[in-house]
This record gives C-alpha cells, structure tokens and sequence, in this order.
C-alpha cells in the first residue's frame, strides 16, 4: 500500500518538484485505466450487473413462463415469506453455527500443524506439498469420497468401530450425525489452508523476542501466549475471515454428501437457495434468500475490510 | 544458553522418537488416509468396493472401475470439457488481470483504491447470489450449455483475486524499468511485455495456479449453466453418476484419482507459488 502511496502526488506540490510535465502524467493516468478498464467492465458485466438483478428480483413479482420471466411490480413479500419460513431460520441458524464451530477447531487444529511445521528443520517442503492436496482437491470428490468412507454398511468406519467395539455408529442417517460427520470433512479439506497460513505468519515473526524468551527460561505453552498469539493475531484474524466467508456460502459438500439431509439437516443458505430457485423454480424467493445471503456476507466484508485497513495502516507507520 | 542449547540435543533414538514428528507423523496420516482410501478403492473390483468388511489393499487389484468411468459413463468428455474451460479463463483472466494489475500498481490513476476495495469485496462475495440472474441472462442469451456459459464467469469471478497479486508484484520492481523502456523508445504495451512481465513472473505463475485450481474445481454454476451430456465438467459429471439409489463409488474414485492427478502435480511444481499466494492474500490482504 505504501509504495502505491508515493506515486502520487500531493495536490499542492507543484510539477517542477516531480520534474514531470503535467501532461505526461495525465497521459500515464489515461493509460491506467486504458489498462484496467477491459477487466473492470468484465467484471463489472459478469458480477455487479447479476448482484443489482439479483436484488431487483427479490424485491419483484417474478412471473416465469415458457416464454421467459417478468417482474410484475414491487413486493417484500419475498422477504416476509423468507422471514416466516421456518427452513429459512433453520438454514440461517445452521449456516451460522456450522461456520462458528468448523473455523474454531481449524484454527485451533491449523496453528497447532502451523507450529509444528514452523520447528521442523527437514522435510518442510513435503509437509507443505501435502498440505496443499486437500486444498486444491475438488470438494465434490471430497464430498464423494466421505461419502464412501462414512457408508452405512460397507464404509471404512463401520469396519474400524465394529473392530474397537464401538458397535453400527449411524453417520449421516440422524441429524446430528450428518451434522458433525460433514463438519469432519469439511475440517480435513480445510485445515491445510489455515495452516499454511498461519505459517507464512508465524515464520515473519522477529526471532529475536524468542530468543529472549528462551533465556527467561518461559515455558513453551506461556511463550506462545504472551508472545506468539499477540504477534500473530493480525495474521489469524484475517484467516478466520476469510474461511467465515468461504464457510458461508457453503454449497458443494452438504450437496453431494447429504443432499441436505437428513430432512433439511444440513441444508445450508446456499442449498436453500438452489432448490427454491432450481427445483421449485420460484425466482422470486430464491432471490431473496441469494440477497439475504449476500448480505451477510457484506456485513462480513465490512468486518474484514477493517481488519484489513488497521493492518494496512500499522505496516505504513512501521 | 549453552546449558538450554544442550537440553536440546537429543541423543540416541529419541532423536527419531519425540513429540514432533510423532506430531508430524500424526499430520501426514490425518492427510494422507482419506487419500489412499480414494486411490486403493479405484482399484478395487467393482464387486469389492462394496465388500464388508472392505478390502484394505485392493485384492485382486483392477482397472475396470477406470474403464467404466471412461467407457461407460464418458469421462473422457468432460475430462476435455474442464481442461477448454479451465485453460481458456486462465489465459483471460491473465491477458486482462495483467494489463489491470500493471495500471493499479504502477500507474498514477484517480481512485484506484476504491477500485481495489470494490474487487476485494467482489472476490468473496458468494456464488449463490449470482447464480439465478446470470442462469436468466445466459438462457435469454441462448449461452446454456456451452463453454462461454463457463469461461464468462469463471473469468469474472478470478479477475478480482488475480489483479491483486499481479498488482503486489507489480508494484515491488524499481521504478527505473519503465524509464529503460521509455528510453529505448519502446510502447508502453511493449515496455510492459518485455521489461517489466519477466520480473512478475512468480505473480503470473501464482495468479495462473489460483485461477486454474478454482476454475477446476467450481461446481454451483457449472452444474446449473451446463448440466447437459455434452457440457459437463468434472465435478458436474461425478456428482452425476449413477442414480440416486445407487452411487457407483468405484467408477468415481477412478474418475476422481484421473481429476486430482493434474491438479496435483501442478500444485506441486507451482507449491512456493500456491504458498505464496496464500499469504499475500490473507497476509497482506
């Protein structure tokens, strides 16, 4: 940010002191956006027109026939149907709790692999490439593949706890099972990328805090409280956001491993959203649930772009 | 010191036996298992991918559930269908995330900082709540079923993210390049391609690996833009497969261990890339 900083110049300064002609750098500034315009108007077609429509079409009648679709006028009723509906609530309440506890155990989980890598003096770069697999790994396939390990009579887990005498568990035929068995997977796909992350925090560190913290004699566990966690906690603030709005639109894997299920279990904002638009063909409703959505996810834009801007502004006064 | 220095060193066995690479060893399987499970059930025989209890090394080992993905349910198709999509929004979001990454990082624009939060914000903005307009837009435009259906999007929604690593990258080379090339006589267009580009090249090689991993994976829009036969990609055509009383779990690991192989491999080469752009995502923001 900084450096960005000191290309432009103050408004005041006169030309001469820059000892650039004016008209050179409105011909550069032409340039720019000569640049960036093909991808801002890319953009801006493809995201920005569809968001504006999106939220036109939950505020509308939304007739759809063979023909095509029309917008019959201004309502909220999508909105107060969306408010009454008790599987909205539900998705709404399960959405926010599913995000709330998977981002804690993989921050918890992901700094604890972050600080065992950070002391690993061989081998690091292996354990970096194999955390990158389930990152890059298709989380339909993922999906699939819990699927496999989680079945009701021949998965893998059926054999394991009938062999430890843990007898049949159910995994995704209640509920709660279904619940926490697709939290497992999700944390297995995702933890690598808190990790990684952490790490590259955790190895910007000054070493030198350590190193006095060693001839204190301070435990490790004290250490990483009162020196590590308050050091790194810019770096784990931005993770935390970005796997919350990751989490929050959460789509592929409760679609392929439980379709929802069982009942509406694990039906996520955005599982909502597709059935009431792409099953039950109501655009109007599925809008509002796509805008109520967005929404949430704005607000917590607002929450990161903060975080984001207090850092911005502590690394241009270091 | 010398005294903390020397509890360290460990003798004897406990130099291979000790908490961290037990812990090490604990992460690499926590990986790894869910992984092997995948590949071995690929080789299973059709019949004993659903034994119980199930085979822990595949016995008789088999290709047929690989001839069935191929053969059967024509993964080939869509194995081809991801690579066009992929690799042409890749190129896009390249030509275009480097001509605006150059502008925003080394050029004097009014503004350019608001153009930058309004990318961040685009780029985590959920899938779901464009999905119903553009599936509108695209069957007005008569595009469903077809690959622009994909590369549009794809192109869009990577754009943002690939901007701003281009644009960290950009901005970190010494300002007297562009004076070299300005000197020489040459374009900007030329200056960019052949003075400043040759430097950023970890940026494109990390824009190119984020942009590519993302495109391949996607799977909200292309199964509702392009849920035809002939259109699907790969995550579109494995959840697919089957009826939904049955769920051929071989034929999808198959397909599933030919779709991971790319993407792995590539992450692999590119890791310090993949790795890097991680953090100056979520690091630098």
């Amino acid at each position: 940010m900084s450096a960005s900083v000191t290309l432009e110049r103050p408004p005041g300064a006169p030309a001469a002191i820059v000892g650039r002609p004016d008209a050179h750098r409105r011909g550069l500034a032409r340039l720019g956006w000569g640049f960036t315009l093909p991808a801002l108007i890319f953009v801006g077609l493809v995201t920005i027109f569809p968001i504006v429509f999106s939220i036109v079409m939950s505020l509308s009648n939304v007739g759809l026939s063979a023909s095509g679709f029309a917008l019959n006028g201004f309502t909220l009723h999508n909105y107060d149907e969306l408010i009454h509906a008790g599987v909205w609530r539900y998705a709404l309440g399960f959405t926010v709790g599913y995000t709330v506890i998977t981002v804690m155990v993989e921050l918890i989980l992901g700094t604890a692999i972050a600080l065992v890598l950070q002391r690993l003096t061989r081998g690091r770069g292996l354990m970096m490439a194999l955390l990158l697999l389930p990152w890059s790994m298709i989380t339909v396939i993922s999906a699939e593949l819990w699927g496999y390990i989680y079945e009701g009579t021949y998965g893998v887990l059926q054999a394991i706890s009938g062999a430890i005498g843990l007898g049949r568990p159910v995994f995704l035929g209640t509920a709660n099972g279904a619940i926490v068995s697709m939290m497992v997977a999700d944390i297995w796909k995702t933890t690598p990328f808190v990790a990684i992350i952490v790490l590259a925090g955790l190895v910007m560190l000054p070493e030198d805090v350590y190193e006095a913290a060693e001839v204190d004699g301070a435990s490790g566990w004290s250490t990483f409280w009162r020196i590590t966690f308050p050091l790194l906690r810019p770096t784990l603030a931005l993770a935390v956001l970005f796997r919350i709005l990751q989490a929050f639109g959460l789509f592929d894997l409760p679609f392929v491993l439980t379709g929802g299920g069982p009942g509406t279990a694990t039906t996520s904002l955005a599982v909502l959203g597709y059935k009431v638009m792409f099953e039950d063909l109501e655009f109007g409703p599925g809008a509002a649930v796509a805008t109520s959505t967005a929404l949430l996810v704005l607000i917590g834009c607002m929450a990161f772009l903060r975080v984001f801007r207090a850092q911005a502004g502590s690394e241009e006064a270091a | 010191m010398s005294a903390v220095i020397a509890a360290r060193r460990r003798h004897g066995w406990r130099r291979y036996v000790n908490g961290l690479s037990l812990a090490t060893l604990l992460t690499a399987l926590f990986i790894l298992l869910p992984l092997y499970w995948l590949l071995i059930s690929s080789f299973k025989t059709p019949v004993n991918v659903g034994s119980s209890p199930p085979q822990y090394f595949p016995n008789p080992l088999s290709t047929a559930n690989y001839t069935q993905a191929f053969v059967h349910y024509g993964f080939g198709t869509y194995f081809r269908n991801s690579v066009i999509v992929t690799v042409v929004a890749t190129a896009l979001v390249l030509v275009l995330g480097t001509l605006a990454g150059y502008g925003l990082g080394r050029l004097p624009m009014r503004g350019k900082s608001s153009v930058l939060l309004v990318l961040l914000m685009i780029s985590v903005f959920p899938e779901i709540a464009v999905v119903s307009p553009l599936y509108l837009l695209m069957r007005d435009l008569g595009w469903l079923d077809s690959y622009q259906a994909l590369i549009v999007p794809y192109t869009a929604f990577n754009l943002p993210f690939a901007i701003w690593i281009l644009r960290n990258y950009l901005l970190g080379i010494p300002k007297e390049m562009e004076e070299t090339g300005r000197l020489d006589g040459a374009s900007p267009l030329r200056t960019l391609w052949s003075i400043i580009l040759p430097q950023a090249l970890p940026g494109l090689f990390t824009a190119a690996v984020f942009t590519f991993t993302a495109c391949w994976t996607e799977f909200l829009m292309a199964l509702t833009f392009n849920s035809s036969n002939n259109y699907r990609t790969i995550p579109v055509g494995i959840a697919l497969f089957g009826s939904p009383n049955v769920v051929p779990y071989g034929t999808i690991f198959a397909a599933s261990a030919v779709a991971v192989i790319p993407i792995g491999v590539l992450v692999f080469i590119f890791r310090k890339s993949v790795v890097s752009g991680l953090t100056s995502g979520a690091v630098k923001g």
